[in-house]
């Protein structure tokens, strides 16, 4: 895995939350909220590369072109996210409204003595999902890549311990045994399928306009392990307001000999269609601050 | 899935013996390596480098190990890092765990 793919993308985020953590820890939640005003600014102003990401996207997802104080709300809704990640971790949800919707997709599932993959995106608050996935009757297994983000890692260690055991972590040959054993056991694994490691085998489909590659790993693990697939987001709608949505995908994702990659293609494309109608819903919620889409040449 | 190269990483002069040689074969028909089976140097790592397998494919390479010997692998196993070193590190798991 390339150290400093993965160490571009966590940086911003690590300074924000060691930030936050300070902040609030001492202030609490308004005084947080209320510094993300300069310190949107701060990230607005040094980095151009996210600026642009963000320009790319919002154009797309918004079918005009993106403006300066689109790409600040769009900058501002990451920082308020990162600062409400803190409070989900550490457990002081009191002051949040989370809406649940279509969470019957997950419990027939689990009460059937099922367990499930869970797939997502870098789309709106992974940590709101996290939060409540501590009200699951079964242990929930994020899928996560911590290797190489060292300080947000030990920050949010401290933040959830409970949470953080309950981590399977990307890197080990044996990290999807564990996925197994886990949806064996009934329980629940989640996993972001719009961003992969850099090594991981990439398939592009047409994606807001553009062709975008979105990571095979979710998807084939899935048709390995036969279990139902349901899709999950976690939105910011506003102040402290969130929605946590769930959406069943498929009863199981099968790769036919023979036609593996149209198959593998077919359920990625499904999946993007989705992602899609969720980030046409909620622009402002997707934080994939980097080059999404493959270059084209213009005309 | 796609398939592999094994990036030219046959430089020991390591001999596979006759059980290597057939879980080799099993690795390579069930991830669909181009891959010859006897090209495989039995102390080269099977994982990032070396043979190139990612944790996905060892999820298929343990369920194919235990239709075909009922040996199960499992995430935790103390064993783990040494199991997943080589071709020798696991098919030698592999007879031990069949003889005990």
């Amino acid at each position: 895995m390339t150290t400093a793919w993965t160490e571009a993308r966590e940086r911003g985020s690590a300074w924000l939350l060691g930030a936050m953590v300070a902040i609030v820890r001492h202030l609490g939640w308004h005084a947080g909220q209320a510094l993300l005003y300069p310190i949107t600014l701060w990230f607005y102003a040094t980095s151009p590369g996210a600026r642009a990401a963000s320009r790319a996207y919002l154009g797309r997802v918004l079918g005009r072109p993106a403006r300066a104080r689109d790409v600040a709300r769009h900058m501002f809704t990451f920082a308020c996210v990162i600062l409400d990640r803190v409070f989900f971790l550490s457990g002081r949800v009191a002051g949040y409204e989370v809406r649940v919707q279509g969470v019957e997709a997950v419990t027939d599932i689990i009460n059937s003595g099922r367990g499930c993959i869970m797939l997502g995106a870098h789309l709106g608050s992974f940590d709101v999902l996290r939060a409540q996935g501590r009200n699951s009757p079964v242990q929930v297994h994020p899928v996560m890549f911590r290797l190489n983000s060292g300080a947000l890692t030990r920050l949010l260690e401290r933040l959830a311990p409970d949470l953080s055991r309950d981590v399977i972590e990307l890197g080990a040959p044996d990290a999807m045994l564990r996925v197994q054993e886990c949806i064996e056991r009934g329980e629940i694994v989640g996993l972001l399928a719009d961003r992969a490691p850099a090594s991981d085998r990439m398939v592009e489909v047409p994606f807001l306009g553009a062709p975008a590659g979105f990571p095979a790993g979710p998807f084939v693990l899935a048709a390995i392990i036969g279990a139902p697939v349901v899709l999950c987001f976690g939105i910011r709608l506003g102040p402290r307001r969130y929605l946590v949505r769930f959406e069943p995908f498929a009863p199981r994702i099968a790769l036919r000999r023979g036609q593996r990659q149209e198959d593998l293609r077919g359920w990625i494309e499904l999946y993007r269609t989705r992602l899609k109608t969720a980030c046409r819903a909620y622009p402002f919620n997707w934080f994939n601050f980097y080059p999404f889409w493959r270059e084209v040449p213009d005309g | 899935m796609q398939a592999k190269s094994t990036g030219g990483h046959l430089t020991t002069d390591e001999q596979a013996t006759p059980f290597e040689l057939e879980v080799a074969r099993l690795i390579v028909e069930q991830l669909h390596l181009e891959t010859d089976p006897a090209a495989i140097d039995p102390v080269a790592p099977l994982f990032g480098e070396g043979l190139g397998l990612d944790s996905i494919d060892a999820l298929e390479m343990s369920l194919a190990i235990s239709k075909t010997y009922g040996v199960t692998l499992r995430s935790d196993d103390p064993r783990n890092k040494e199991i997943f070193a080589s071709l020798r590190g696991l098919a030698g798991f592999i007879a031990a765990s069949r003889a005990g």
